[in-house]
């Protein structure tokens, strides 16, 4: 039950996207089209789920093994670019049209603040191990669910009259901020 | 405690390094060495004159399905040559000349009075679908300069009349203006070719001389002066309007002589415009391209 709680919660209630306010620039940056929205998010929801599995053992058997908290950062900085390393390879050999669809924004998951921050995360809430695979694959599902919703509001925003003073950043900022405030609403819908 | 540290992450590091080498191995991506070179001596300006949207897919064309390699019209024989021998071909003696864009119409402001101004998109299809276009001629030029607009290489321009012409020098034959045109009046046509009727006018001879001066009225005056060199072929009607044959050396500008209208070649369009404004263009010579 605990871990459906930690799901649910990364995915709707503490939204990181659109409640924690990470994981912007591509968020922005990617979600013109639902096809490429998609599978940024799966690529995201991947690259979070071993970060997360990854950094949990790190932290745990070595860093506070060896007492070496403040190595934090570094060693999560190396496990990401790792692993966004290997996800590039790997579309580039499977999918030469998804790589070039992602563009620039493939590498830059690498400095997805979203990321880093389930890394962090996992440690403040001392999370277990499965909890922290859990609320990672939560995230990353909370992300793809975030990009999509956008991603389709901005198909039709291509369709309509929008004012001028309003077309282009302005309305995707807007749209943005209005879809976050929606999310509000599922706060209280569980604890933690 | 630092050396910990430093041992730590050296290790964290090393393992990763390991982790990515083994996985560069297996989902290595085969990338033909010669697509970047090719790449590399295509001029880079994605005009689309070869057919391809950009020079990288024109490269990988060339690269990945054997594509010819002279379609690169900006570049021209230099390019081809560089691309063959990137590719270890030999460029045979073939030749194709050098083609420039020809605009047909010289219905400019004064020849064509206009009825009203146009004042809403600046674009051609735009003004004639709003019906306000600024010239009489339901088959001529309007004005607006999509055509200028097209052109990546500046090789086209507004005459103050309001009627575009081509600098042969600049032009590279990329045709996008003769897409531009939403009236198709721009054609492309070998550089030593001068001899055109300049207007694609339908109209019937008393129509179409009360709506632009100089339009071809079917006179049929140039088609006999054909007839009696003994080169019928050279300038034919269709409809009406005479039509020059593309064939660049059939037709003469002697048979325009005494053409009333002007409509046969007029020094005034394209090639004949570069040579009034000073540009000696290659006319008359061949511009070697080679073919693989």
């Amino acid at each position: 039950m605990n871990y459906l709680l930690v799901l649910i919660s990364a995915i709707i209630v503490n939204n990181f996207v659109l409640t924690y306010f990470v994981g912007i620039c591509p968020f922005i940056g990617v979600s013109k089209k639902i096809d490429s929205a998609l599978s940024m998010g799966i690529a995201v929801t991947f690259v979070m789920t071993i970060t997360a599995i990854v950094t949990w053992i790190i932290n745990h058997y070595i860093l506070i093994a060896f007492g070496l908290p403040f190595l934090e950062y570094v060693s999560y900085i190396v496990v990401i670019a790792s692993l966004v390393q290997f996800v590039e390879m790997f579309i580039r050999k499977t999918s030469p049209a998804l790589y070039k669809t992602l563009g620039i924004f493939l590498p830059l998951i690498t400095t997805n603040c979203a990321i880093l921050f389930v890394a962090l995360i996992q440690a403040v809430r001392e999370l277990g191990f499965i909890e922290s695979l859990v609320q990672g694959f939560g995230a990353g599902v909370g992300f793809t669910l975030a990009i999509v919703i956008m991603a389709g509001i901005r198909e039709q925003l291509e369709l309509s009259d929008i004012p001028k003073p309003f077309q282009g950043a302005a309305i995707t900022l807007i749209t943005a901020a209005i879809l976050a405030l929606a999310f509000m609403g599922f706060s209280g819908l569980t604890s933690s | 405690m630092i050396l910990t540290a430093a041992a730590l992450m050296g290790a964290i590091g090393l393992l990763f390094s390991i982790f990515l080498v083994i996985a560069n191995r297996k989902f290595a991506v085969e990338v033909d060495p010669k697509l970047a070179r090719i790449e590399e001596v295509l001029p880079g300006v994605n005009c689309g004159g070869c057919g391809y949207a950009s020079c990288a897919l024109y490269a990988e064309a060339i690269a990945k399905n054997g594509e010819e390699l002279n379609l690169c019209v900006v570049g021209g024989a230099d390019t081809t040559r560089d691309v063959a021998r990137v590719m270890g071909v030999e460029v045979s003696g073939e030749q194709r000349e050098k083609l420039v864009a020809v605009v047909f119409c010289q219905g400019d402001n004064e020849a064509s009075k206009f009825p009203g101004v146009h004042k809403g998109i600046q674009d051609c299809a735009a003004a004639i679908y709003s019906q306000d276009v600024a010239k009489r001629c339901k088959y001529g030029c309007v004005g607006m300069g999509s055509c200028v607009k097209s052109c990546p290489f500046d090789a086209i321009h507004l005459s103050d009349g309001g009627i575009p012409y081509v600098d042969a020098e600049k032009c590279t034959a990329c045709g996008n203006c003769v897409r531009a045109c939403p009236r198709d009046l721009i054609e492309l046509h070998p550089v030593s070719h001068n001899s055109f009727v300049y207007c694609k006018s339908q109209d019937p001879g008393p129509i179409a001389r009360k709506v632009c001066s100089k339009a071809c009225i079917a006179c049929q005056i140039c088609v006999k002066a054909a007839a009696k060199d003994d080169n019928a072929d050279a300038v034919t009607m269709d409809g009406n309007l005479a039509v020059v044959t593309p064939d660049p050396y059939a037709a003469k500008p002697e048979y325009g002589e005494k053409c009333p209208t002007n409509a046969y070649s007029c020094g005034c369009n394209s090639v004949n415009k570069a040579r009034v404004l000073g540009h000696e263009p290659v006319g008359g010579e061949r511009v070697p391209v080679g073919t693989a």
